[in-house]
Formats: structure tokens, C-alpha cells, sequence
């Protein structure tokens, strides 16, 4: 992978600028799943979502897990620590991911259990080739910490990438996004980003 | 109304995301392909696992198919994310078809206890080299020994059999513009389709002496995830021609004329169904432009129109549809987690001519645009003057959260093979999953 920076200068900015309720709530967990478990799933492909020994009804879609309401903020904190893949910055100082550009959508019918988390990313630069992996470690990583009640749609902000109909293709396709998460150098580069996450 | 119930859920799961699941062509057994690399085989009888294959690739096993025909040995093509196919066999109990309806499972699997243990041999025959990158998908021809594989690399390839194992490459087909998702084989002829993510389907057939594209479909808006070919005889599935008005007889007429309808489910969330045009009647009404195409000068090159598009249910992109060769419907499913089953029907409107008269009115306006929000309304017509529209489909069975919150990536009929079969040709649907479970489901009407 060819790591000359695209975009050697970016605009950083200051930690304390980012949005955060850190303070109003200090015991905060962004990451339900906790830091151990992270990369394994990352090799054995999503497998530390299911629990073979767990009672069928009761698999991965508990009433405590209902209960649990997760918004944009705990979605931002648990992408925004990202690091960017050619600069040692994160996401969120980099304003590639921001809290205006993540929404949740709730179940469409009330039959209906899937809600969906829309994050777009904002390129630092138009031409940025490393835009599909920053958006396919955002995908990652809400994919490994969020319920699985939750399909995550990654894309690349509207204008702010020249080829970003491509990218988004790419990063809505299941069987790509699998696929590359058993290509060793990907999962190497993904893994690197993501190390910086809590 | 009828309903999906819940049948059993094949033991042990695998736990972690299963892909696809295969009927064996005689056997009442299926082969599920899984992200851990192996193929499970499960029995329909008891729903539970029978032997597993494992140890050939080294990635996820993508997809699967049975070779059809095969007699005393079982054989199963394997296509993986490590871009090689492999080819396994398996002697079959008694070395012939066995009675599935009359083989008591209480007593263990199969017949006993000892013969499970040496049945349970797979044996790894033949790899299969040659794509640059992940296999999608494959599909044995059910008329020839041909074997269609296709690949992220934008490729379908054709292998054909020459002797046991011994396969040849006979085509290297390029022109999608986009991983090839998935292949199908028409049931009756050499005619190959495939669906990309370049959002097209493109038919092939040998042309001389070389496999060639003859016809390119057009109109889904996002990555063709599979296609599909209804049975030879589904026409029939409308019932009896008796008492059939002339706009129906015509329709029947046509549809016989054209032969198997291909199915296709996408990324853009629609279902449509597509049909052949055949060339030697070229009835054009007056006038209706041909629109021009590249594929004119040759008779090689086929027409096919999009006939139908489905009621549209799903939220989410649609992974797959399945059109039983029993009843002719059609189930489908995706992302969502829904399961949904339709049904065709003669479309019941008082004065079908006045109908008729207004599609008429549309043709002769140019080539109508399908419309997304009442496509079923729109008649498509081809250039032989048929229209579709005669029939429409209709929901009649919808389950969601088939597989609690996950994703369901495959559903396909099979032959009802467990105790409590209810009727001569009973079918189940069988759904693959995103948890890795394989779920079983009646159809109860």
C-alpha cells in the first residue's frame, strides 16, 4: 500500500473543540464489547458477535440490549478516536468523522427490530486515496462494537470525494467489506487505525 | 392467509456467518457454505448435521452446487474468497438412491450408527485454478457437463468436463464491467446468466465455436445479487388453460413460445422478471421504433425485456430470490431479515380490452419507462407486440426477523423430507444466515 500522504497539511482540530459529554458522564463506556475482544473479530469475521452456547430466543437481542439506547454521541466517541491512516491523528481531530454527519434511524415498523447508523465521512482532501479504507475501518469498527440489531451504512460525504460513488459502492457491499477483512494487509492496516481506540 | 412457520433450525449452527445452502439434486440432504472455510452438510430428514468438508480452502467457502445427475457419488463444487474452486465426492449409501420417505432417522442417522462413520468420507478430488480473485459463485449446467464459475475479478468462467476431474477451460468471458455476484443455468438449454456489480445481467451461449455474450439486461440501480430461471413448465402454475379469455390464451402462447422467464433481485431492493422475445415473429406494432442496439446485426443476439417487478417489501438490499419448480412462486430475501413469498396471477380487472387498449397507447408513446412506483400497472412489451401485465404477482406470505436481528444472505425450495410431510411434493424454504444458523420453514396455505 502506497503511504505518501496525500494531504500532507491537514487542519487539526483541538481535542477540546470535539464534541464529547465525557464531563456530564464520566463512567461513559463508549465500546459495548470492550477492548479484548476487538481485533479477533477482525480475522475470524465477525464471529465474536454470536454466541453458539447461548440459548436461541435469547441470542444477541436481549431486553437489556433494548433497553440500552445508543445515540450519535456514543457512535461518534467510538469512531472518532480512529487513527487516520497516514497521519498520526484521529478521525475526529481530522474532522473526517463529525457528530452532525451520524445519524441513527429507528425501526422502520414496530415489528421491525434493525435500525440503521448512517456516518458519513469527510475526506480531508477530494482526491484522498485512502478514503475506501478510512470509511472500511469506520464500518469495522461500529460493525464490532454495535448490537448487531444495527446495519451500518458508511459514506462518503455528498461532493467531498472525486470518485465517491465508487467508494461508497464498495463500502455498502457485504460480501466486499467480508472479503477484505481476510486480506492479511488489510486487516494489518485496518488493525493499526484502530489500535488507538479505546 | 397464508404464513411461514418456523420447521427447525438445522444443529449444531456454525458459529460464524453462513453464505448459502444447497439441495442436494436427489438426496434429502443440503450443503451449507460458511465463512469458517467448511461445508456442513445437514440431513432434511432430522435437521441435523450429517459430515462437514473441510480442510481445501483457505478462506471462506462462498458458495456451493451439486453436480446434477450424478449417480451412486455425490459431488460438490466449492467456490471460495481464496479465488479456487474445489471439486469433493462422496459414495452414496448402497451406492444408489435411497427412499428418503421410508428410512426411519429415530434409529440414528441414516441407517446406523456404523455406516455413518464411513460415510461420513469426503473426498477432495480436483482444485480448480484460474480467477485472479474471490469466487462469487458457481453452478453446474443441467443439461451438459459444464461448470460455471464467476469471480470478483469481472470473469465467468466455463470448465467443461471431459472425464472425471478432468476440467477443461472452455470460455473466460469478460465483459462485465464488475465483480460477477452470481451464475445460473437455464433448465433446459446451454444458456448461462449472470448478475454483477455493475448492475447488469448478461446472458451467454456458445456461438460457433466460442462462448459469447447474447444479451445484455439493463435497468436494476444498484449490484445484481442473484439471477435466476424459473422452470420449463411454470406456466402451469396459472392454472388450467380452460376458461381463459383471448388476452390470457395469447399470453399463455407466449410465454410458451419464449420459454423460461429469468428472475433477478439487486441492491436496489426490486425483484424482476425477465423474458425472452424470440426473434421469428417479429409482429412489430405500428408504430413502435425498434430502438437500436448493438446486438442487431447478429441473430446471435437475444432480446429480453423486463416482464415484471415484483411488489416491493424489502427495506434493504435483497440477497436472494428462489422461484420453486413445483408451484412457481417465488420467495426472496435480504438484509432486512425478511422472508417474503409471492405468487403469480391472472390479473383480475372486469374489462381486460380496455386494459389492453391502454398499454397500446403507451406503446405507441415510445418505450415506456419502468416506473418505480407502480410498476405492476405498466405493461412491458417486447418487440413481438406481447405484453406483460396480464399477470401480476402478489404477496401472500411475509416472516420477518428470520434470523433474530442478522442478516439472511440465501433461501431457496426444497423437497419437505422430514415426518411430518403433509402432501405429495410438499416443499420447505431453507434460509441461510448472517448468525450461522440454517433455518427450515413451511409454507402453510
Amino acid at each position: 500500500m502506497d503511504l505518501d500522504k496525500d494531504n500532507a497539511n491537514p487542519t487539526i482540530l483541538n481535542p477540546s473543540d470535539l464534541p464529547s459529554r465525557r464531563a456530564v458522564n464520566p463512567s461513559h463506556k463508549p465500546s459495548s464489547d470492550g477492548g479484548s475482544g476487538l481485533f479477533d473479530g477482525l480475522v475470524t469475521d465477525f464471529s465474536a458477535y454470536h454466541d453458539p452456547f447461548a440459548p436461541p430466543s435469547a441470542s444477541s437481542d436481549s431486553e437489556d440490549e433494548d433497553v440500552e439506547e445508543i445515540d450519535e454521541q456514543e457512535v461518534f466517541d467510538l469512531i472518532s478516536t480512529i487513527s487516520d491512516p497516514e497521519h498520526p491523528l484521529s478521525l475526529g481531530s481530522l474532522a473526517v468523522v463529525s457528530l452532525p454527519d451520524i445519524e441513527i434511524v429507528p425501526p422502520r415498523s414496530p415489528k421491525s427490530r434493525i435500525s440503521t447508523v448512517r456516518v458519513l465521512v469527510t475526506p480531508t482532501i477530494t482526491h484522498c486515496s485512502l478514503a475506501t479504507v478510512i470509511g472500511l475501518g469506520v464500518r469495522v469498527r461500529l460493525e464490532q462494537s454495535l448490537p448487531p440489531r444495527f446495519r451500518v451504512d458508511v459514506r462518503i460525504k455528498e461532493g467531498t470525494h472525486s470518485t465517491g460513488d465508487a467508494v461508497n459502492k464498495q463500502l455498502g457491499d457485504k460480501e466486499r467489506v467480508a472479503a477484505a477483512m481476510e486480506n492479511g494487509t488489510l486487516v494489518g492496516v485496518i488493525r493499526k487505525m484502530l489500535s488507538t481506540c479505546q | 392467509m397464508p404464513s411461514l412457520e418456523l420447521l427447525a433450525t438445522c444443529t449444531p449452527p456454525c458459529n460464524t456467518r453462513t453464505w448459502l445452502s444447497a439441495p442436494h439434486p436427489h438426496l434429502p440432504i443440503i450443503a451449507t457454505a460458511c465463512s469458517d472455510k467448511t461445508v456442513r452438510v445437514y440431513s432434511l430428514q432430522n435437521f441435523q448435521q450429517q459430515s462437514t468438508i473441510s480442510g481445501g480452502h483457505k478462506r471462506s467457502i462462498r458458495s456451493c452446487a451439486w453436480k446434477p445427475n450424478s449417480k451412486g457419488e455425490s459431488v460438490l463444487a466449492t467456490g471460495s474468497f481464496d479465488a479456487s474452486a474445489g471439486i469433493w465426492r462422496r459414495w452414496e449409501e448402497g451406492g444408489g438412491v435411497r427412499k428418503p420417505a421410508e428410512i426411519d432417522f429415530t434409529t440414528g442417522l441414516a441407517g446406523g450408527d456404523g455406516e455413518e462413520d464411513e460415510e461420513d468420507e469426503w473426498r477432495f478430488a480436483v482444485i480448480l485454478d484460474g480467477h485472479d480473485s474471490e469466487i462469487k459463485s458457481l453452478a453446474f449446467a443441467p443439461t451438459a457437463p459444464l461448470l460455471a464459475t464467476c469471480s470478483r475479478d469481472k470473469s465467468v468462467w466455463i470448465w467443461e468436463e471431459l472425464e472425471d476431474d478432468n476440467f477443461e477451460t472452455v470460455a473466460v468471458l469478460q465483459d462485465h464491467e464488475g465483480d460477477v455476484k452470481c451464475v445460473a443455468w437455464h433448465p433446459k438449454e446451454e444458456l448461462l446468466a449472470s448478475g454483477s456489480y455493475d448492475d447488469n445481467i448478461r446472458l451467454w451461449r456458445e456461438d460457433v465455436d466460442d462462448w459469447a455474450c447474447c444479451a445484455l439486461l439493463t435497468g436494476h440501480e444498484g449490484t445484481v445479487w442473484w439471477v435466476e430461471f424459473e422452470d420449463a413448465n411454470n406456466i402451469y402454475a396459472l392454472g388450467s388453460s380452460e376458461d381463459l379469455n383471448d388476452t390470457q390464451k395469447d399470453y399463455v402462447d407466449t410465454r410458451l413460445k419464449a420459454g423460461p422467464r429469468l428472475i433477478s433481485c439487486s441492491d436496489d431492493m426490486t425483484i424482476r422478471t425477465w423474458r425472452h422475445v424470440p426473434k421469428d415473429k417479429p409482429e412489430l406494432p405500428a408504430g413502435q421504433i425498434k430502438t437500436t442496439s448493438i446486438w442487431k446485426n447478429r441473430d446471435f443476439e437475444e432480446e429480453w425485456v423486463e416482464e415484471a417487478r415484483l411488489p416491493q417489501v424489502h427495506e434493504r438490499p435483497v440477497y436472494c430470490v428462489s422461484w420453486s419448480r413445483k408451484t412457481g412462486r417465488v420467495a426472496s430475501t435480504g438484509s432486512d431479515g425478511k422472508i417474503v413469498v409471492y405468487e403469480e396471477r391472472w390479473r383480475s380487472t372486469p374489462d381486460t380490452k380496455s386494459n389492453d387498449a391502454s398499454g397500446d397507447v403507451q406503446m405507441a408513446g415510445g418505450a415506456p419507462g419502468p416506473d418505480m412506483e407502480d410498476i405492476t400497472a405498466k405493461k412491458l412489451s417486447g418487440s413481438d407486440g406481447h405484453k406483460g401485465g396480464v399477470t401480476e404477482w402478489v404477496v401472500v406470505a411475509e416472516a420477518e426477523n428470520t434470523h433474530d436481528v442478522f442478516e439472511v444472505n440465501h433461501v431457496i425450495w426444497a423437497p419437505r423430507a422430514d415426518k411430518g410431510k403433509r402432501f405429495e411434493d410438499e416443499e420447505v424454504l431453507i434460509s441461510t444466515g448472517d448468525d450461522g444458523e440454517v433455518k427450515v420453514w413451511t409454507f402453510d396455505t
